[in-house]
């Protein structure tokens, strides 16, 4: 029996570990955390994953609060002016629904999954000499654990990686007690708030210790109105900022939080990172080798949501190259081959949308995003590229490949075009 | 005595008011026994077997050479720290060994004699009235 | 985090030499364990500190670590392959034949908080050790004590030739809130080391509630 030894029990660690032991491999799971540490634990992300992401989980059967978790079957965009209106303000539906269940419940009730069906767990911070020994002692050695001191055997890789520095400060609240959005109340959606040259908001539903709730998401430019976050420990005084902040930026989203509370004492978050894409491959003092995971390797701004759902694709692309290899070694020339295999399916379009939506938007971008207010489809399109980031590819970075694109869709749509109700579809 | 910290000074505990969830050493299941505890640096374990002279052999399902010597050095009580601080041991690699040897009944893991949490006032008391009386 | 002995000869040594206490023979049962993390800059005096109270010569263990690493709200992506080093001492104390007190001295730098996430599971508290010439030093040692809620106090080591402080200029400077402790001590000193502790845990008994 293959023995692999997972670092990191997130999204992409533990789908990789149960779906590995799923298959008859022999697992080692290493967190720095137990389940229930997890459970009572601090927020760790807003996590919407969406459709091909919730598919991977399904295909292993770990789609647990699938029942429970709210239905999310579209992406609004909205756009600030200074004086409080909303000058661009749609709703893009989804194909397939997103869901978002906190990672504390998951990924605390995958882990005692994984211990029930017999797996090896132990609760540890792994470091370099740690591995150094590992990599002799296993078949392989998968590194997930993105946040920490193991991500900085992974060179970073200057070619892939625009920014070295955070292009965003982030802060997130979990609440109970938000109002829907009174244009479409029976619709759960993720809403993107955008504040040019300030930052954006997103609010969304998910499933967290207490129930259901929602997250408000500021992600703010650093040095700006927004990045005020830092150095805030009360939790109540982390929402009150982040409130305020709505009532000035967002009024219509501050509409709708008159009677918001926190979910607990740990549904705050605030932090910030570099967008950084790394070199998958791991070399250890010793000579082995390790193969980095998920974020460990590509790194994204949260800006569009992607972390859990390059996650989800990583560990299910990564399983499939370990189940395609038979017996033969996990070496150097199988690594790169499973990087590159997830990069350029997931990593690189995730990557590059990413990192274009952190900028300042071109005049195609901004004719887009005004456009879907009027053309469903250009909406609703924009929506499952969410779910599908390399859709981007074909319209959305090019001036001449968006204007070809909105030509076509007002011509095929012919006159009733201007109508813009998502009911229309 | 205070009884608390004012409001403005307390900081959230992680998990208050929650109760941490009952530990179990072991569970049976996915068709076998496994080792389930956390091995903090202070856990105590030792070996079972309990015969001094005898020198511990390789045995086949070990994953790594060291852990015949892990058995060795614990023919007295160790803690986690302990063990990895006189084989050279990264920790890690001893907490994975460790959690296999208990797999296999060659290592008794006695934990630390109280609950995962912050030790509670009646064994606080004593830590304080054995430091007084050192 | 990563331990290994960094010196094997006094490994050996302390393997050989180490007065042995009944208990470590009784396999029916075990001690309780508790342990106390002493957390300040390089060279303020932790391995001091351990030593004087440890029964047992204290055991130094390493850390390998790579360089760059990075608390996790402020990944900078600086890539870096070279690993460092870093001690960590640890001691023992039997304080009675079913209880032994273990105390471990950690790196303070803010890249070191990882290995503390393990350290404090289940600690009674931490004790911040300060020296007055480097007061900035413990800066991180109190933020992330703070930051997880371990109940814990701050000894100033006092150092021959540097200016006696009063605790209360040290708690000012530090922005100690009133009912954390503060002391002045020498960690040379065994008595007022078991002391330090001792303001520790009746620290950490007055923090923690009644049943």
């Amino acid at each position: 029996m293959r023995k692999i030894l997972v670092v990191g029990a997130g999204q992409s660690g533990l789908q990789l570990a149960l779906g590995l032991q799923a298959k008859g491999f022999e697992i080692t799971l290493m967190s720095n955390r137990t389940a229930d540490e997890i459970r009572t634990g601090r927020v760790m992300s807003t996590q919407v994953m969406f459709d091909t992401a919730l598919r991977h989980e399904r295909d292993l059967a770990l789609g647990f609060w699938e029942r429970q978790a709210p239905r999310i079957e579209g992406v609004g965009v909205s756009v600030a002016a200074p004086d409080g209106s909303r000058p661009v303000d749609w709703l893009g539906r989804l194909k397939g629904y997103a869901q978002s269940v906190d990672q504390r419940v998951k990924m605390a009730g995958w882990l005692d999954v994984f211990v029930q069906r017999g797996g090896q767990l132990v609760i540890h911070g792994a470091s370099v000499a740690d591995l150094d020994y590992f990599s002799r002692a296993y078949d392989l050695v998968l590194v997930a654990a993105g946040k920490g001191e193991l991500v900085s055997m992974f060179g970073r890789d200057a070619a892939r990686s625009p920014y070295d520095a955070p292009q965003r400060a982030l802060a997130v609240s979990y609440v109970h007690g938000l109002a829907p959005r009174p244009e479409h109340p029976e619709t759960e959606a993720v809403r993107c708030n955008l504040v040019p040259g300030v930052g954006e908001l997103f609010v969304m539903p998910t499933l967290t210790t207490s129930g259901r709730a929602d997250i408000l998401f500021w992600e703010g430019l650093p040095g700006g109105p927004l990045d005020v976050f830092q150095g805030v420990g009360d939790p109540a005084e982390h929402l009150a900022l982040t409130l305020e902040l709505m009532e000035k930026f967002t009024p219509w989203e501050y509409a709708r939080a008159a009677k918001v509370e926190l979910t607990d004492a740990g549904g705050t978050l605030a932090g910030r990172y570099a967008p950084v894409v790394r070199n998958p491959i791991g070399r250890l003092p010793g000579g082995g080798l390790v193969l980095g995971v998920a974020d460990v390797v590509v790194a994204n701004d949260p800006i569009t949501g992607q972390g859990s759902n390059s996650a989800s694709k990583c560990a299910a692309s990564y399983l499939s190259s370990i189940l395609m290899h038979g017996d033969k070694p996990f070496d150097e020339g199988w690594m790169k081959a499973t990087f590159d295999k997830f990069w350029f399916t997931t990593g690189k379009p995730v990557t590059q949308w990413t990192n274009a939506m952190l900028g300042v938007p071109p005049e195609h971008v901004l004719n887009l995003i005004g456009a879907a207010g009027q053309l469903q489809p250009v909406a609703d399109r924009f929506a499952n590229g969410f779910d599908n980031p390399a859709d981007f590819d074909t319209y959305f970075y090019d001036p001449e490949d968006a204007q070809d694109y909105l030509d076509e869709v007002v011509s095929s749509a012919g006159p009733s075009a201007g109508s813009g109700a998502p009911e229309a579809e | 005595m205070r009884s608390t910290a004012p409001a403005t000074d307390r900081l959230p505990i992680r998990g208050a008011g929650r109760r941490p969830a009952r530990v179990r050493p072991y569970s049976v299941t996915g068709g076998r026994t496994r080792f389930t505890q956390v091995l903090h640096v202070e856990t105590f374990v030792a070996a079972c077997d309990t015969r001094a002279s005898e020198p511990q052999r390789p045995e086949p399902e070990d994953r790594m050479p060291e852990m015949p010597a892990i058995v060795e050095v614990c023919r007295r009580m160790r803690t986690i720290a302990e063990i990895s601080a006189l084989l050279k041991l990264p920790l890690g690699v001893v907490r994975v060994l460790v959690s296999d040897l208990a797999d296999q009944g060659r290592i008794r893991v006695y934990g630390t004699g109280h609950g995962p949490g912050r030790p509670e006032r009646a064994l606080l008391e004593r830590v304080l009235s054995g430091l007084r009386s050192l | 985090m990563v331990f290994a002995v960094s010196d094997p000869p006094a490994c050996a040594q302390a393997l050989a030499d180490e007065p042995v206490q009944p208990w470590q023979y009784d396999r029916s049962r075990a001690p309780v364990a508790v342990k106390v993390l002493v957390a300040g800059g390089f060279g303020v005096g932790k391995t001091t500190f351990v030593s004087s109270v440890s029964e047992i010569a204290p055991l130094r263990t390493e850390a390998v670590m790579t360089q760059a690493s990075a608390p996790t709200d402020d990944l900078s992506g600086t890539p870096d392959k070279s690993t460092t080093t870093v001690a960590m001492d640890f001691g023992r104390v039997t304080l009675a034949d079913d209880l032994v007190l273990y105390v471990y001295g950690t790196p303070g730098q803010k890249r070191f908080w990882f290995m503390w996430d393990d350290l404090v599971r289940g600690a009674i508290g931490g004790i911040v050790l300060a020296d007055t010439r480097r007061l900035r030093d413990c800066f991180p040692a109190l933020d992330y004590f703070e930051s997880c809620g371990l109940p814990y106090a701050v000894a100033v080591n006092h150092f021959e030739g540097s200016d006696a402080y009063e605790p209360e200029d040290v708690r000012e400077a530090l922005a100690i809130p009133p009912h954390v402790p503060v002391l002045i001590m020498d960690a040379r000193r065994r008595d007022t080391v078991v002391e330090s502790l001792a303001t520790l845990v009746g620290h950490a008994l007055d923090a923690t509630p009644e049943p």
